[in-house]
């Protein structure tokens, strides 16, 4: 397995424990789905919670260096006792469930039946505090004491947003419901007294034996017990699962692998662990003819996975139905607040405050006016406050001073509600919802090569998008393409790196005969022409032997499974080698071309094609990649009974356990070749080998049987063992692998640079390569000046961390004399040192030095650190960080950031499932902030200050005129109005507008990524602008107020025909003056702009068309005068003068960047645009 | 997830239209100091004849108004006053006498204004039932009317505390020793005397009982033709107010003297209000209204002003439209 990237899918030395000691043909197994749970609760704690999924990365973290994971994995193992464990008797399912009953297989996802659907559909939607809060403003209306509003119209806008969010849960619930059922009613055959029958899916319980046929879907949680494969070998693709559609293998234990359970009943126990959510983890063990073997999560097939490439495979059921893993893991990711959201949540504290304040003044004033009319109450003839009906004459519908100013500070609560717009919550999100499907529609984000299109898997946080300040990338498989080829190799100190331009032969690449068939490998490699001719001559000198070595040690010092594939052609197969590492595919690859073509691998043996010969190897034993070691070791039984150790792994370890005494100048020679290939940023593998002795073999044999049988710290033993066999070992040589920079990388990290964020490259890679990508990427230039930091220890990290501050400091201060940005400091730090620095008090050191810095290049980090660095900036500024990456290694930086983007590549779907937004390719990166970001930015932060002054001007109108009301909070305005004024009138421009406006044009922001700053420097929403909306919506609310009160003091117009003025005057007021801010002006733009005004008329004549409501034909007198749109006119124009008087000066005087190119955009000609771009390019 | 949906063949490249890619045909206003400009000057050249056009017509309007209940109450009740208007043997006659300051053409509209009355009172806009007052049937819908709602001998119809208190006041107007007739007819509005106020219903109860409130209603007549009470229901929307009383159908010619009979009966004195009469005549503007006038003008002046500022600043300080050079980066970098 590679190794020269630690963080990389390396297997864990404990996924071998399960092995059966007694069998020296151990089994090789591609351990693919992790074991994690363990780590996650004890690491997790100081991050984000982070959903089991993601754990896979998180369990890497060994901050100190010292490995934990395999103590934890055996300390796991003996915690499971009989209380925590689950207790499944095989092939026996009536005493399995007879103590505890375990859940059938019957799903449900539905969440609702006929009869609790209101209920609690009721309560889950209450759960929003925006519902809530419309709740007890629409009880407190119901008292009749404080009746502001009818009981139609209290409850209206509550009861339609209910009843919409219901209708929708109901369409979904049904359609669950009706899958559900096709999935409960599929069949599959369980062991039913000794024979397979076919059972429906729902029926199936839990230790009952179950046969899946090809290409058919698991039906639940089962144990291997054994399948068609000879050595009890399944592949399963865990498409349905994780999105992951390699094959991947599970193993049937050695135990039951052979037996036929219609004729051989198996019966055994199996003690394994409570159902819990992780996919990738399982322990547990089984209780067979009196062994006790253990279980892990190569043994078992989840619900969901599809088997592939077997006839059949036999099951025991572990888990059922809502049990499984699969419909455990049935929920989404964690939730996100966006910044806007964060800042908008003060402002609308502010607005709460407005809202108390109003509410004070009108029952203050309220007090005083009772005060002092309160000799003239009792028969005034619009107050009445004594009731002579009855016999004795009492206070009619009056509870003292007090009380009446208390109920008049409720009502004027219920009067005023929506000064909090709550609504504006509900607009947000179906605003992110719209902004989502243009971002997932977008042809420039759609990836080619991978079938994917950009995902948003986070719903509220778009906005942050437009205000990211720092970006952390991963390297491989994120500025990489992660498609490893083999480029050069170095055996036995000489350096093949010739010149390679054709492929082998004419039929293009190496083929074997088999059968009459010609069998290829599926991809073809560049060869070296110089070596292949080395590699095909079989004389004895020396170098041909390492040369016969070292490929044979490329072809099996690995997990990869060759899987032989049909093309057209019947006389042609390819074969393709699946495994979870590139690296190591580009090996065999790299072998297979060179004539070492592995053509079968079982679990005892491997069987390669050596220059068009058959060879049949035995894996006699195999110790896998771990985090310590670095490296992975094969032990391999030659047809002639000779034995030898080949290992393989990263430099670092692999020169510690070479033997340099053997040939010193190859040893040096090698490493010269490694620091070149390095250099040029290739991955580099170092090969080594060494024969074993009889003796040998044996002490190793005891000692790996007692390690893989203890049942306490097996797999540091089992570490031990392998660290005792590694070591004299002589040098074969070194690979090097080419990771090819995705396409459009450089100019992407250029466009981010542009726009003024920070790139941080975070790597597992070693310092050469790094920086060599560095350089490739354009991360780096020549003009930069690197720091590096590179210590063991805390002291000498605390000095280095000086002297780079004071370097830091000189240059900047150079920079800024000398006028020349160009000569900016890049910092390249090590895992090693931030082992040191992280968590310690040096932390403010590294984020001063980090931050005067314009890169920075961590290399060798572990997972759990590249969430350490970027907490070390999320912790200290108030900048909003992103972070991207493709593999399980980022998923802790992922969810760290404050966005998280995954990249669907080739490692998995990890970092897909733990990211926000997910797409195929780092340069959509560009696009995606730049262009989406920014429109998001602008829109919602528009929006949000929209709704605002929308709802406060509603709001100031009706106190204005409760002053005018003896502090009675009447309504002019209809009661229906009201209700309306947020749900029709206003509603849809700001949504509508929210979606689809757009500031600048796509072309231009891709142009100018400087543009990005806006949201960077919060122009489009902060606190002075709310001051500047809130000061806008006074004036704005005086006047529409008191023209009208003014033009029609002393005359007999009504209370109602003066609210319907209100309301057209209100609701033109807000849609013009979104009107006046839409910068695009499309016809759906026009459409809700327009229609809203049209609907607003419509609904106001309406109401007044009902004889039963006070203002009955109020409307068409009103229209009928000469006055009122003189009034509609003067309130229109003197509303918005100063708005209009205030953005004009501003747009002339200081004009903002988005001004200037917009009007750049119409008003000159593309060749200046681009001839201005390329100059500022060239600067 | 079916795997077959995976399958390369079926791409899932979305599908190009310009509505997806958000590159629908849009029209993009940029304001330009031109168009600013013009739009001002626009503004200032529609409002400025507009304000003009509103002082003359309310100069046109000619307007007689006369606070009365002060000097209609005797100078031995000016302490008492409740006690002048809550009893039925005090005088309540009062005669005045108005000036007519300049011609006026028929029709003339006679209102009653109250200050300090607010008709927009909570307790008083909630205190009717308009399905009564429609529908002989619904005579029991006085649930919203209390504590005005009648009692064991049947609903008052109408209910509520806005009919209760109906102003009662009259007005005669004598040219000379000629009466002046006064056309009550019409004088509401004709969709609430169709639908709002029933033909078929007619007043129960109404001042019988308790404290009375105002005027009286002739109990042969239906609703529909009260139309005093019609217009009085018809609540005012701010506390200074003017309803309805009548029109004269004759001209007055200028300095003409009108004497008015007033019968002095509704109580302001209670709340501190005030009755005045008013003769008016009416143009498209409505009565007498300077405001419009005073606002257009002022709209009109301060656009025109800002016209002309802007035009100085677009000369002194002129800023090419679109010059990358006033981009943010590009300034800092001049700026160092």
């Amino acid at each position: 397995m590679t190794s020269n990237r630690p963080d990389f899918n390396f297997k864990s030395s404990s996924s071998t424990s399960s092995r059966n000691s007694d069998n020296i043909n151990t089994q090789i197994r591609n351990v693919d789905l992790q074991p994690s749970s363990s780590q996650l609760s004890i690491q997790s704690n100081s991050w984000r919670h982070s959903s089991n999924l993601g754990s896979r990365g998180v369990r890497h973290g060994s901050r100190s260096g010292v490995d934990s994971e395999g103590f934890s994995m055996s300390r796991k193992e003996i915690e499971i006792d009989d209380d925590d464990a689950r207790l499944v008797y095989v092939n026996n399912p009536v005493k399995t469930n007879e103590s505890f009953e375990f859940s059938g297989n019957s799903i449900r996802t539905g969440k609702y039946s006929v009869i609790t659907f209101l209920p609690r559909n009721l309560f889950e939607q209450f759960h929003r505090v925006a519902y809530l809060y419309f709740l007890i403003i629409a009880i407190l209306n119901q008292l009749p004491q404080l009746a502001v509003f009818g009981r139609g119209a209290s409850i209206f806008p509550l009861a339609s947003v209910l009843f919409v969010t219901a209708v929708k849960d109901g369409y979904e619930d049904w359609r669950r419901h009706k899958s559900d059922k096709i999935e409960n009613n599929r069949m599959s055959y369980v062991l039913v007294n000794d024979r397979f029958r076919q059972k429906k899916c729902k029926d199936i319980q839990v230790g009952e034996v179950v046969k899946v046929s090809a290409d058919e879907t698991i039906p639940c949680d089962i144990v291997l017990l054994s399948t068609s494969d000879p050595t009890g070998v399944a592949y399963i693709q865990t498409i349905n699962l994780d999105g992951e559609s390699n094959l991947k293998t599970r193993y049937a234990k050695q135990e039951t692998l052979s037996r036929v359970p219609e004729k051989d009943i198996i019966s055994g126990l199996i003690k394994c662990e409570k159902p819990n959510r992780n996919i990738y983890g399982f322990q547990g063990n089984m209780e067979i003819d009196g062994k006790r073997v253990s279980l892990g999560p190569s043994n078992i097939i989840l619900r969901g996975c599809v088997i592939k490439n077997t006839d059949w495979a036999v099951g025991v059921v572990v888990y059922a139905g809502r049990e499984t893993k699969a419909m455990l893991n049935n929920s989404g990711a964690p939730s996100k607040r966006s910044r806007l959201e964060t800042h908008m949540n003060q402002e609308i504290m502010l607005l709460s405050f407005f809202l108390v304040t109003l509410c004070v003044v009108v029952s203050a004033c309220a007090g005083v006016w009772l005060k002092r009319h309160q000799d003239e109450l009792d028969i005034m003839p619009f107050y009445r406050r004594k009731d002579y009906s009855e016999g004795q004459v009492e206070n009619y519908n009056y509870y003292g001073l007090g009380m009446e100013i208390f109920f008049t500070f409720l009502m004027s609560v219920i009067v005023f509600q929506i000064m909090i717009p709550i609504s504006l919550y509900i607009s947000m999100e179906l605003v992110r919802v719209g902004q989502a499907y243009f971002m997932i529609r977008d042809d420039k984000m759609y990836d080619a090569t991978s079938n994917t299109r950009f995902q948003c898997r986070a719903l509220n946080i778009n906005e942050d998008l437009g205000q990211i300040k720092y970006v952390f990338s991963d390297k491989t498989g994120t500025l990489t393409e992660n498609k490893m080829e083999f480029q050069f190799a170095s055996i036995s100190g000489v350096d093949y790196s010739g010149e390679k331009t054709e492929f082998y032969g004419e039929e293009g690449g190496y083929s074997i005969q088999v059968d009459g068939q010609i069998w290829k490998p599926k991809m073809k490699v560049q060869v070296d022409p110089n070596l292949l001719k080395l590699s095909k001559s079989r004389n004895d000198t020396k170098s041909s032997k390492d040369i016969y070595d070292f490929f044979l040690a490329l072809a099996a010092c690995n997990t990869i499974v060759p899987i032989v594939a049909n093309t057209s052609n019947p006389n042609e197969k390819l074969i393709d080698y699946q495994g979870e590492s590139p690296d190591e595919q580009a090996l065999v690859y790299a072998a297979a071309a060179y004539g070492f073509m592995l053509i079968e691998r079982t679990s005892g043996h491997i069987v390669i094609d050596i220059q068009g010969e058959r060879q049949r190897f035995n894996v006699l034993g195999m110790h896998e990649f771990d985090s310590d070691r670095k490296r992975m070791s094969v032990i391999l039984g030659y047809p002639d009974s000779t034995v030898k150790v080949f290992v393989k792994g990263a430099d670092t370890t692999m020169f510690k356990v070479i033997d340099e005494s053997l040939n010193l100048d190859v040893v040096r020679a090698t490493e010269t070749h490694l620091h070149s290939y390095s250099s040029i940023g290739l991955r580099t593998l170092v090969v080594g080998a060494r024969a074993l002795s009889v003796s040998e073999f044996d002490t190793w044999q005891t000692s790996y049987e007692i390690a893989s049988t203890a049942l306490m710290g097996r797999a540091g033993l089992l570490r031990k063992v392998a660290i005792n066999l590694e070591n004299n070992l002589s040098l074969l040589g070194a690979s090097a692998i080419e990771d090819r920079l995705q396409k459009g990388v450089p100019e992407a990290i250029e466009s981010l640079r542009k726009a003024n964020i920070k790139v941080w490259v975070l790597t597992g890679d070693k310092q050469e390569t790094a920086i060599s990508i560095g350089y490739s990427s354009k991360l780096l230039t020549s003009k930069m000046t690197q720091i590096v930091i590179n210590n063991n220890s805390k002291m000498t990290c605390q000095r280095s961390l000086e002297d780079a501050l004071i370097i830091s400091r000189k240059l900047i201060n150079v920079t800024h004399a000398s006028e020349d940005d160009a000569s900016s400091v890049a910092l390249i730090i090590d895992g090693t040192s931030l082992v040191y620095i992280l968590d310690s008090d040096l932390e403010e050191q590294l984020f001063e030095l980090a931050s005067k810095c314009a890169v920075v290049l961590c290399c060798r980090v572990a997972p759990l650190q590249k969430a350490g660095i970027v907490a070390l900036i999320k912790n200290r500024t108030d900048d909003m960080t992103l972070a991207i990456g493709d593999g399980a290694n980022d998923v802790s930086m992922i969810q760290m950031a404050d966005v998280g983007v995954g990249i669907s590549g080739q490692e998995g779907r990890q970092a897909v499932m733990a990211s926000d937004f997910a797409m195929g390719q780092f340069r959509f990166l560009v696009p995606l902030l730049l262009v989406h970001g920014h429109w998001n930015y602008q829109r919602m932060a528009y929006m949000i200050l929209y709704n605002f002054y929308r709802n406060a001007l509603f709001v100031l109108v009706l106190f204005w005129y409760v002053l005018y009301t003896g502090f009675t909070l009447t309504t002019a305005i209809t009661e229906w109005s009201s209700v309306l004024y947020s749900i029709i009138y206003t509603a849809i421009p700001t949504i509508v507008i929210g979606i689809l406006d757009k500031d600048l044009s796509r072309k231009l922001l891709m142009t100018y990524p400087q543009l990005y700053g806006s949201g960077q420097r919060k122009e489009s929403y902060n606190v002075k602008l709310f001051w500047v909306t809130m000061a806008d919506t006074l004036w704005q609310s005086v006047i529409a107020f008191f023209i009208p009160v003014l033009a029609y003091w002393k005359s007999d117009i009504d209370s109602s025909s003066l609210g319907d003025l209100w309301t057209l005057a209100v609701v033109f007021m807000v849609n013009i003056h979104l009107a006046m801010d839409v910068i695009r002006w499309t016809w759906i733009s026009h459409a809700s702009i327009w229609g809203s005004i049209i609907a607003t008329c419509i609904c106001v004549v309406i109401i007044d068309a009902i004889p039963v409501l006070p203002g009955y034909w109020a409307i068409f007198y009103l229209a009928s005068s000469g006055l009122f749109w003189v009034c509609l006119a003067g309130i229109l124009i003197a509303s918005m003068i100063p708005r209009f008087i205030v953005k004009m000066f501003m747009q002339h005087c200081k004009p903002c960047d988005i001004q200037i190119a917009r009007e750049a955009e119409k008003f000159r000609n593309s060749m200046e645009i681009t001839r201005s771009g390329e100059i500022e390019m060239n600067r | 997830m079916d795997a077959s949906t995976r399958t390369k063949s079926r791409s899932k490249k979305p599908q190009y239209s310009r509505f997806t890619q958000q590159e629908l045909p849009a029209w993009k206003p940029i304001l330009t100091p031109k168009w600013i400009i013009t739009s001002f000057v626009i503004i200032a050249i529609l409002f400025t004849p507009t304000g003009l056009l509103c002082l003359w017509a309310s100069e046109r309007v000619v307007e007689i108004i006369d606070r009365y209940d002060d000097d209609c109450l005797p100078d031995s009740y000016s302490t008492d006053p409740d006690s002048f208007i809550q009893s039925n043997n005090t005088n309540k006659t009062c005669v005045r006498t108005l000036k007519v300051p300049r011609k006026m053409s028929a029709p003339i509209f006679i209102y009653y204004q109250l200050d300090n009355f607010y008709q927009n009172h909570r307790r008083y806009v909630k205190s009717r039932s308009d399905k009564q007052l429609r529908d002989p049937d619904e005579a029991d819908e006085t649930e919203d009317c209390k504590p005005i709602n009648g009692n064991d001998d049947g609903p008052i119809v109408p209910c509520g505390l806005v009919a209760w208190s109906l102003f009662n006041d009259t007005y005669k107007f004598f040219k000379g020793n000629k009466a002046i007739d006064i056309d009550k007819k019409d004088i509401a509005w004709e969709s609430d005397k169709k639908y709002k106020f029933g033909s078929n219903v007619y007043p129960k109860n109404f001042q019988k009982w308790e404290l009375i409130g105002g005027g009286a209603l002739d109990e042969s007549k239906p609703l529909s033709e009260q139309e005093d009470l019609i217009v009085w229901m018809k609540t005012a929307a701010l506390p200074t107010f003017r309803k309805l009383y009548g029109k004269i159908n004759t001209d007055l010619e200028a300095n003409e003297t009108i004497t008015v009979v007033i019968q002095n009966n509704y109580n302001t004195y209670v709340f501190g209000g005030e009755k005045k009469v008013a003769l008016s005549t009416a143009n498209w503007i409505g009565g007498k209204n300077d405001f419009f006038g005073i606002s257009f003008l002022t709209i009109g002046g301060v656009c025109f002003f800002v016209a002309i500022n802007f035009i100085l600043l677009y000369v002194l300080k002129p800023r090419p439209l679109g010059d990358p050079s006033y981009l943010s980066w590009n300034r800092n970098q001049g700026a160092q």
